[in-house]
């Protein structure tokens, strides 16, 4: 039994305004400097040490801090860019599977959840804040005392899903320690459905884990592994891979997407179904039919011998994907046809699978008065939990809960005790990659806020397990190293990732007495389709301006979510896009605003999880729907049953088109893999070429990859300090992006082709702004690059106009300056004052601090030693950037290939920028 | 009528008066306080930014450029008139010259405000300037803007000239009234405005040489000084405005425009000041039909906009198509409806001579005229070479007050033109009289 003071006492709470906010992060940065930025300050305990390796030491003060940050407690890892011990930027770590150097939204706004000053800062009671550290302190003592008589009898546990080693290894000793004690795990997006259709296929709980660089044809049952999630990286690389194999041999790998809502994989497919669920899994079975699975004989559906046949000609290089919220029988008919054609998917262990409860069982005993003590460690199910379960109420009816977590959520407010949880870029820790590769986290900063406390410490301490959070990681890699632990740690600190920690995956053979349920009946439409949302996943990220302002892969939606309605459900419903809607589902109901999207099944209403937070930190309001509560807890993805008004508001006025325009030439173009795109005319100018004798910086966008998941938007905006104009200034029409990625949809409504086109700058040999410019402010460089003085404007706007891919953008109020502006700056980008115009720069400053590098060594640039912010990210590496002088670069290669062409080239701007056309097999 | 008879003091008299009466206190108190409003609107404007107002990417500009054309097509046009009077020679430009250039002047002077305002920097806008600047930074010559500049300096200035020329033998004999009244304050400031002006032979040659030699350096800027601010629009790769018909269309939607402000103003003037005798009912018929004539003028240009446009490219077309047909519809016809249909009322006998009628048609034109800058300003990138789901331009009460406060401040100059200088040019209605005394 540990002394009753085991929690560390947090530090009397600051002040808290933003003002000392900002105080105290300057004196942080003093205290780093002081000790020589790489050692912090030894009052918090954690020093920042190993580097990544292959840091970039030649520049003074900026550190790659190698660390893992979790999506549903999956770990993906990052290195993570610190000046002068801050966290400025997250780039992908090329060790970790589950990154690969790339990166997503969610990771790259990981430094803005760090900065956020609306972060929990100070303990709370009851929703107030509590300045009285010790009363906690004796608070917890005394109840861990009371626990600890009757053997943790009424002590409750409820997480989120957790994969980490040593949370897990803590949370076991918890239990070990206090046998009445029990563990709740609360996954809002988890899908019981996979399990179980596993089960049924293969009598284990598995995962598939499939590769799908060497699949030629790929069948997506309502699945999207291009889209959002803890293994969207790997996936989408493997993707890639594959399709640029296909691209090198002609013969293009088939990727067959059967949906019933709109997702990235759905954009990228080669063959198209919009089906309902109930269809997607009729389709199921009758393709299983033709392929031979016994279950599944005697159905049918028209597509289904085509896709069996595609499929059969695969054979061991085919890949059945089945996707979240799909019915058992699907999951398990995709099982079944990889195991039938003999595609051999290896499967693992869910990392997240827990021997714990769910939250209904929770809500259960909680009813039944089992319940005296609650420890929710980082979860939020007041707000993410399905609205019958009332768990507001359910915390009130439990005499002592503690909320621990990042932000002043929902819960927070709910519960008797919430203590800050540090930013995971604050502490040490661990996690498992959705492989299962091992990984550990380091603090890559110093602790931003004193009162907060790592989970890892919470759980030690309620453990009665000695030591801080380094302490307990080391000791859980101690007990898997033994001897080797010196030598190991430092190198797993390094790389961030541990080598060969992967669960060893398994190829299961289909079971023998495989049986399939009956059918799912057709239910009465419409029916509620329930989705993470693209930008705030399960609503933990609604707190992000970056994700908040983020234009939404559809309808450009930013600060809020709409339901999807498919165009036929929209006129019988009587309504237009941005049209409000009443809808009602379970005696619950909701108004929200409706975007009419070709490619969603009729007769299925999406509904986006996530938006609607209502205490949301610094996010002004409840920003968007909260779709939660309309979520029925019996059938969480999918609820019959649903009513549709029309209530005559209106959300939004109709905004200009994401449609293709007639009469222009299509803007992506599609080309079959042995054509050209054909050459535009000689150009003509009445101005002298600019010549080039060094270097000539230009860019290739890979049409054919990129998947548009935004990730590159995020990293520009993250690395060029571009401001967040906010709900308001947003919805005029005025956000900041430097790189957009637009939606073209061509097509039907029924069967619509959706491409995603990043646009940045295009960097025009002759650029119609700089022409028209009236104080030069806005200049070629030697180099090529078009760039804008930022001193020198004026601010007439005139650029922009004359910019035909709209580009540029304007500070039509001192965004970057204002009192709320986002609180993370990159220092070697400067903040841009009110009345300039400002865009995309190929990322300048990396350019130069590239040269300056190789200037130091003595040496010439190496090809790929400059990459764009957009082009790091990136998952599918679909952004090439060099020099087009050398012949032999890589972007030089990219743009010698036959399907390179300008965006509007025939307006002779001569685009730097040039996009690979799509092919199309 | 007789010379004996004949005299100008109606039209010297109500400089040197008083009292101007309450009709004309209420109109400077009505004008000072949009004046007022204007001072708020600008400094609003530089504390808070262009974000007071409703534009975005891609509609950059809005009433600041909408407000400009429009401002500077009614000076041009109203100066236009008056050059073309002078140079012919023309009965009518006794009447209404003066304050056709006065009008000019004081829409130049609401139109400058502009293009400075509108600047992200409103305090960088002398950086347009070619000055030798310390780290040689030139502006850039081949930008529209910077032609601009020089084509509203040039305006001002030969504007500014062109009037002040004209008025000088008045302003002796306005020097030469008040000490015959004993005023000697506005004796002195009369006196030194008109240059010791004496009425010498050689006076009157020189000063006729230099009052056509003006008026002959305003007629082609005028037209250039317009074309220029269309070109800031033609130039660029938006497909509605690149079209090389844009410059005619802007030169001559504002000549309607232009002679509507005119004409509406000689109506009011001829009844507010009883000048019914210098600005007769002749002179009025002839205006109401050259402005007829002009808006006659703008159907062909607006019946040629939408047949060209079945000829252009499908861009280009769909753009035209966009911008008769788009969202901002209402204004092009309106503007078409105000410019081109409503004036042709004015070959009516009736409608020519009445203010009631004569001055909505008149201001109704130079409302028409600005629907059309509108129009084109935000209607023209409707559809431009790529989708833009960007919220429509609509202006914000921030920009409305600064329309209003501009119109304040041309109210305000008419006023103090109509309170201290002759409205009608006494010498050269002498000069008409004198000649039609002649047998």
């Amino acid at each position: 039994m540990t002394p009753p003071d085991a929690l560390p006492d947090p530090l009397p709470p600051p002040d808290p305004d933003r003002r000392s906010l900002l105080r105290a992060a300057g004196a942080s940065l003093a205290l780093a400097t002081a000790a020589g930025c790489d050692v912090g300050p030894q009052e918090f305990g954690s020093p920042l040490y190993a580097p990544a390796r292959g840091a970039d030491a030649a520049s003074a003060g900026l550190r790659r801090y190698a660390t893992v940050l979790d999506l549903d407690g999956l770990g993906r890892g990052v290195l993570v860019r610190a000046r002068d011990g801050h966290a400025i930027k997250i780039e992908g770590n090329p060790r970790h599977p589950a990154s690969l150097g790339a990166t997503d939204v969610f990771l790259e706004s990981a430094v803005l959840a760090l900065h956020d000053p609306a972060r929990s800062r100070r303990l709370r009671r009851y929703g107030r804040v509590e300045r009285d550290a010790a009363l906690f302190a004796r608070y917890m003592a005394e109840q861990r005392a009371a626990l600890a008589a009757t053997g943790g009898q009424g002590f409750r546990l409820l997480t989120g899903p957790i994969a980490s080693p040593t949370q897990r290894r803590l949370i076991a000793a918890l239990l070990a320690q206090w046998p009445g004690a029990r563990w709740h795990v609360h996954a809002p997006l988890a899908d019981a459905a996979a399990a179980a259709g596993a089960r049924l296929a293969f009598g284990e709980a598995v995962t598939p884990l499939p590769d799908l660089s060497r699949a030629t044809t790929v069948l997506c049952l309502g699945a999207d592994p291009l889209g959002p999630g803890p293994a969207q990286l790997a996936q989408a690389r493997g993707w890639a891979e594959a399709r640029a194999r296909g691209r090198q041999a002609g013969r293009l790998p088939a990727l067959i997407v059967a949906e019933s809502t709109p997702s990235l994989t759905g954009a990228k497919a080669d063959r198209l179904l919009v089906l309902p669920p109930w269809e997607i899994e009729a389709l199921a079975r009758a393709v299983a039919a033709e392929l031979g699975v016994a279950a599944a004989e005697g159905a049918t559906h028209p597509e289904a011998a085509a896709l069996a046949a595609s499929l059969r000609a695969a054979g061991a290089e085919a890949c059945v994907l089945a996707g979240r919220g799909q019915a058992v029988a699907v999951h398990a008919l995709a099982h079944a046809i990889n195991a039938t054609l003999g595609a051999e998917i290896p499967c693992i262990a869910d990392p997240n699978a827990a021997e714990a409860g769910t939250l209904e069982e929770l809500s259960d005993a909680v009813a039944a008065g089992q319940v005296t003590h609650l420890l929710v460690l980082d979860a939020n199910p007041v707000f993410d939990a399905p609205a019958p379960l009332d768990m507001a109420a359910l915390l009130r009816a439990v005499p002592h809960s503690l909320h621990a977590g990042g932000q002043v959520d929902e819960t927070a407010l709910a519960c008797g005790w919430h203590l800050p949880l540090r930013h995971p870029l604050e502490c040490f820790g661990d996690s498992r990659a959705f492989d299962g590769t091992a990984a550990l986290r380091q603090p890559a900063t110093m602790p931003l806020v004193e009162a907060a406390r790592a989970p890892e410490e919470l759980l030690g301490a309620l453990a009665g397990l000695p030591g801080d959070g380094l302490a307990l990681v080391q000791e859980t890699w101690r007990g898997v190293w033994g001897e080797a632990f010196a030598e190991n740690w430092l190198v797993a600190l390094e790389a961030g990732v541990i080598a060969d920690s992967a669960t060893p995956p398994q190829v299961l053979p289909l079971r023998a007495d495989f049986a399939l349920p009956s059918a799912t009946p057709q239910p009465s439409t419409p029916v509620a389709l329930f989705a993470p949302d693209p930008n705030l996943w399960d609503g933990r990220f609604a707190t992000e301006a970056w994700l908040q302002e983020l234009p939404r892969p559809l309808g450009n939606l930013a600060w809020g979510n709409a339901v999807l309605m498919a165009p036929a459900d929209a006129r019988a419903a009587g309504v237009a896009e941005g049209a409000v809607v009443e809808l009602r589902l379970g005696g619950q109901t909701l108004r929200a605003p409706v975007l009419v999207v070709p490619g969603q099944a009729p007769g299925v209403v999406t509904l986006p999880l996530g938006g609607g937070r209502r205490a949301a930190g610094g996010v002004p309001g409840a920003v968007g729907i909260d779709a939660y509560r309309l979520r029925p807890a019996a059938s969480p993805w999918l609820a019959e049953g649903l009513q549709i008004r029309a209530t005559g508001a209106e959300a939004w006025a109709e905004r200009g088109a994401e449609h293709a325009l007639a009469g222009d030439t299509p803007r992506v173009r599609r080309l079959a893999p042995d054509q050209a795109v054909p050459p535009l005319p000689p150009p003509r100018s009445l101005y002298p070429d600019w010549t080039y004798p060094g270097h000539a910086w230009g860019m290739a966008i890979d049409l054919d990859t990129c998947i548009g998941c935004n990730a590159c938007v995020v990293a520009c905006q993250a690395e060029n300090n571009t401001p967040v104009v906010g709900p308001e200034e947003s919805a005029r029409g005025r956000a900041m992006h430097w790189l957009r990625v637009d939606r073209v949809v061509t097509g039907t409504a029924e069967a619509p082709q959706v491409d995603y086109q990043p646009v940045p700058c295009m960097h025009c040999e002759k650029a119609p702004c700089e022409v028209v410019c009236p104080v030069n402010a806005t200049v070629h460089d030697h180099e090529g690059l078009n760039l804008m003085v930022y001193p020198r404007c004026i601010g007439t706007r005139t650029c922009s106009n004359n910019c035909p891919y709209k580009v540029r953008k304007f500070n039509w109020a001192g965004y970057a300056r204002q009192a709320d502006a986002v609180p993370v700056r990159n220092p070697e980008v400067p903040l841009r004052p009110r009345g300039v115009i400002e865009k995309c720069t190929y990322c300048q400053h990396r350019i130069k601090g590239a040269q300056d590098v190789a200037r130091q060594e003595g040496r010439a640039l190496r090809d790929g030693e400059i990459t764009t912010a957009c082009q790091a990210a990136c998952p599918t590496r679909a952004i090439h950037f060099g020099d087009i002088n050398d012949p032999d670069s890589d972007v030089s290669r990219a743009k010698s290939q036959g399907r390179n062409y300008a965006l509007l080239g025939n307006l002779d701007t001569r685009p730097r920028t040039t996009y690979l056309a799509k092919l199309v097999g | 009528m007789s010379g004996a008879e004949f005299t100008t003091r109606p039209v010297s008299d109500p400089p040197l008066r008083e009292d101007f009466g309450w009709r004309f206190a209420g109109a400077v108190a009505g004008a000072g306080l949009l004046t007022l409003l204007l001072a708020y609107a600008v400094v609003a404007l530089l504390i808070e930014g262009t974000a007071l107002w409703g534009t975005n990417i891609p509609f950059v500009w809005g009433f600041d450029l909408i407000n400009y054309v429009w401002w500077i097509g009614i000076a041009n046009a109203a100066s236009l008139f008056a050059v073309v009077l002078v140079l012919r020679r023309h009965g009518l430009r006794t009447a209404v010259n003066r304050f056709a250039e006065a009008a000019a002047l004081a829409a130049v002077a609401a139109a400058a405000i502009y293009p400075i305002l509108h600047l992200g920097r409103p305090w960088l806008f002398y950086w347009t300037f070619p000055y030798p600047a310390t780290y040689q930074v030139w502006p850039n010559f081949r930008s529209t803007l910077v032609w601009d500049f020089w084509g509203i300096m040039s305006h001002v200035v030969v504007t500014g000239l062109f009037w002040y020329t004209g008025l000088i033998p008045d302003l002796a004999t306005m020097r030469d009234r008040a000490v015959a009244r004993s005023r000697m304050v506005q004796a002195r400031i009369y006196g030194v405005a008109a240059l010791g002006w004496r009425g010498s032979v050689r006076h009157w040659a020189r000063h006729q040489a230099a009052y056509r030699l003006v008026a002959a350096m305003v007629l082609p800027m005028l037209v250039s000084a317009q074309t220029i601010v269309a070109l800031e629009f033609a130039t660029t790769l938006v497909p509605e405005w690149h079209q090389a018909r844009l410059p005619l269309h802007v030169v001559a939607t504002g000549i309607p425009s232009g002679l509507g402000v005119v004409l509406a103003l000689a109506a009011l003037l001829r009844g507010g000041l009883g000048l019914t005798r210098y600005i007769d009912d002749d002179d009025m018929r002839l205006l109401a039909k050259l402005t007829a004539a002009a808006a006659l003028a703008c159907g062909y240009l607006y019946a040629e906009a939408l047949l060209v446009a079945v000829l252009e490219d499908a861009t280009t077309r769909q753009a035209i198509a966009a911008r008769a047909f788009g969202a901002y519809a209402g204004l092009y016809w309106g503007g078409a409806l105000l410019v081109v249909v409503v004036p042709q009322l004015l070959w009516l006998k009736r409608a020519q001579i009445q203010a009631r009628w004569a001055v909505p048609i008149g201001i109704g034109a130079a409302a028409g005229v600005w629907l059309d800058r509108f129009s084109l300003v935000a209607g023209g990138l409707l559809r431009d070479h790529l989708p833009n789901p960007a919220p429509l331009y609509v202006p914000t009460v921030p920009e409305w007050t600064l329309l209003a406060g501009t119109i304040g401040l041309f109210a305000l100059l008419m006023l103090g033109f109509a309170r201290f200088v002759p409205v009608v040019s006494m010498y050269e209605t002498r000069h008409e009289e004198s000649e039609a005394d002649v047998p």
